[in-house]
């Protein structure tokens, strides 16, 4: 096991794996700071540039570039609340709150530190996993995925509002994700959902300009209403000094830190889940870890906890969606999906020859995660001072800038005048949603579940009938879904009932 | 029961998103009972419940609830006076709904520096100097990095198409 994985080191640091990491990690990092460009689409675009190169160096160069995009991608998400990347959205709640507050310093450096925690995490959890994981993968048929998806719908939903009427919005935001993911064309019976009559709605809603949309727009109106930079009156001088803090941050709740990371690789272990379902679910514990009703409000407002269980579980996810991909060729996510392919114009199969023969191989990828991150988070806080320092800058510089980028990211998801319109009805919703109290976090993880979802649910019913419902994981997921409705709950009862007797 | 006139804004929003949702899942469930059931089976199983639950929000505003129930998540400024705040909402809502009928009836190239040249001078009321220099960056910006480097398509406008010029 040391002789792969000290050959593994060897082969990423030889000069030309290294050069093709650094380029990686280079377009990378811009490519995570552009909202709407995402990882997976510029992985699909590098691919051909693969080809006359030796496996280490093309793993070198496509993981060195997926792997530094949703860390760089979580600055934009905290500077201007846009998110730079599908996978970086829950950042937003706390991050850019954080940022408005004048703290962008320190919700950069918790952001890029934990991400760091989180992509070693993952890249620990690829080295040790590969014996043991194949058994747990292989436990978990479509009734276990669709109940753990349930769950995670559970968690998002129950802990992102206070009291019974918030988690009935909860709810509701979920199933109304849960619906909206069902535009298109359905993969069974092939019938158009919801399509309008409209070609554009046959593919479904693209994730991207729903997001830019939901979380950009109601921004970009509220700075609009202040009048002021997104740190409003806060001396400039407050703004970029709280970088080193962020990092004292993730060490303060290294626990926190660790456990959301753990999340994130075990989402990213499960087929078809991704990063975008690994930040909710971590944002979800996160908000879990407030001692009691006082500290679960200052969650949305720029509580630094909701900054670093997203950014760990979005890095962490990486490591973890190799290990399937690696092991058995089921690739974690549509990223892992894409870089499958390099597996197979490299001339490697994925499966036990990458175990053996090729361990050095599966080994250097580790390395490349582990090196790629550290060399972006030691860039990124090079320039952290003045990046924060943006948040000084007043709101009517800002906001035409920003409405420019929330409309070329959209666009470019699809390249259609339909991703403008999502977008902005989105954000139409998104204000709403706002205005209203309504959480916007479960509504988020129902849309990028429901596909999933849905084709778990008709499998177990084609395959099992009704009787999966009774198959032991299920009941004990359901069991956990139940906890997890009720436990805030009972949680609120029992602190009005303290509140009542100290009266 | 309160009546609809001394709903806050909130409750005005809440109740909107909630006739929404409950319009929504309701031409769903009933698009759904024409459709095979391996195509309606997953709309019906989260159309009906999500009208129960949107049904459940509308009844909790008219009947008229004190308890707001927060999100986790960010709110919106309140320390402006009501009318101030709604002017400037209107305002960059149009700016945004512009901005669109820009990039569509002109195309990005020129929608860009347009909206940009335009916000500065008419709703930020900068001089004539930083609002040319500022949209000539974010331009070159615009232009080197998604159309020369990156050779995003973007398409001619409908205006440029319509006269042959595009």
């Amino acid at each position: 096991m040391i002789d792969p994985l000290i050959q593994g080191l060897l082969l990423v640091l030889q000069w030309k794996a290294l050069a093709f990491m650094l380029l990686g990690i280079g377009l990378g990092f811009w490519v995570g700071l552009l909202p709407g460009l995402g990882g997976a689409t510029t992985l699909a675009l590098m691919l051909p540039f693969i080809y006359t190169m030796q496996p280490a160096e093309a793993f070198a160069f496509l993981l060195g570039m997926h792997s530094v995009c949703a860390t760089t991608g979580d600055i934009t998400s905290v500077l201007f609340g846009v998110p730079g990347e599908a996978t970086t959205a829950a950042v937003i709640l706390d991050g850019h709150a954080m940022a408005k507050k004048g703290e962008a310093g320190r919700a950069l450096g918790a952001a890029l530190a934990s991400s760091l925690v989180g992509a070693l995490v993952g890249a620990l959890a690829l080295v040790l996993a590969i014996p043991i994981v194949r058994p747990l993968v292989l436990s978990f048929g479509s009734p276990e995925l669709f109940m753990l998806a349930i769950v995670g719908l559970a968690f998002i939903a129950s802990l992102s509002s206070q009291g019974a009427r918030g988690m009935l919005r909860g709810f509701a935001a979920g199933a109304l994700g849960l619906l909206l993911a069902t535009v298109g064309q359905d993969p069974q019976a092939g019938v158009a959902r919801f399509t309008l009559d409209t070609l554009y709605l046959w593919q479904g809603l693209d994730l991207v300009p729903v997001l830019v949309g939901m979380f950009a727009i109601p921004e970009i109106v509220d700075l609009a209403v202040r009048g002021t930079s997104i740190a409003g009156e806060l001396p400039p001088g407050r703004l970029n000094k709280g970088a080193w803090e962020g990092v004292k941050d993730t060490f303060r709740h290294f626990g926190l830190t660790i456990r959301c990371s753990l999340i994130g690789t075990f989402i990213g272990i499960m087929p078809g889940l991704g990063g975008s379902v690994a930040q909710w679910m971590a944002y979800g514990h996160a908000t879990q870890s407030a001692k009691n009703a006082e500290e679960q409000k200052g969650f949305g407002q720029g509580d630094v906890r909701g900054v670093l269980g997203p950014c760990a579980a979005t890095n962490s996810k990486e490591g973890g969606a190799l290990i399937p991909t690696i092991a058995f060729g089921v690739p974690g996510s549509t990223a892992m999906a894409i870089l499958l392919g390099g597996f197979f114009l490299m001339g490697l199969v994925p499966g036990p020859d990458m175990l053996t023969t090729y361990l050095p191989i599966t080994f250097s990828m580790a390395w490349t995660i582990v090196l790629a991150n550290v060399i972006t988070v030691v860039v990124s806080f090079l320039f952290l001072n003045r990046l924060a320092a943006i948040t000084s800058v007043r709101g009517t510089l800002l906001i035409p800038v920003i409405l420019v980028l929330v409309f070329i990211g959209s666009y470019t998801a699809n390249s259609n005048y339909g991703d403008l319109v999502v977008t902005l009805v989105f954000g139409g919703i998104g204000y709403l949603m706002v205005l209203g109290g309504w959480p916007r976090a479960p509504f988020v993880l129902g849309l990028v579940l429901g596909k999933i979802v849905e084709n778990y649910l008709y499998i177990s019913m084609a395959r099992y009938g009704s009787s999966w419902l009774t198959r032991p994981v299920v009941l004990v997921l359901f069991v956990v879904a139940v906890v997890v409705i009720l436990y805030p709950l009972v949680q609120a009862r029992r602190t009005a009932a303290r509140r009542g007797a100290h009266a | 029961m309160r009546s609809k006139a001394s709903l806050s804004v909130d409750s005005k929003a809440s109740l909107s998103l909630g006739l929404v949702i409950m319009a929504l899942s309701g031409w769903a469930v009933v698009s759904a009972f024409e459709w095979p059931w391996k195509a309606a089976l997953f709309p019906l199983a989260i159309g009906i419940p999500m009208f129960l639950l949107a049904g459940a929000e509308v009844l909790w505003v008219i009947l008229g609830s004190a308890h707001r129930g927060e999100a986790k998540d960010f709110q919106l400024s309140q320390h402006l006076p009501a009318r101030v705040a709604l002017r400037r909402t209107a305002s960059v809502m149009a700016w945004t709904l512009g901005f669109f009928a820009a990039i569509v009836l002109l195309g990005f190239q020129i929608a860009v520096p347009l909206l940009v040249f335009l916000y500065l001078k008419a709703a930020g009321r900068e001089s004539w100097k930083l609002s040319i220099v500022f949209t000539a960056v974010v331009w070159a910006i615009f232009y080197g990095l998604f159309d020369y480097l990156l050779h995003l398509p973007f398409p001619d406008g409908w205006i440029q198409t319509a006269i042959g010029i595009g």
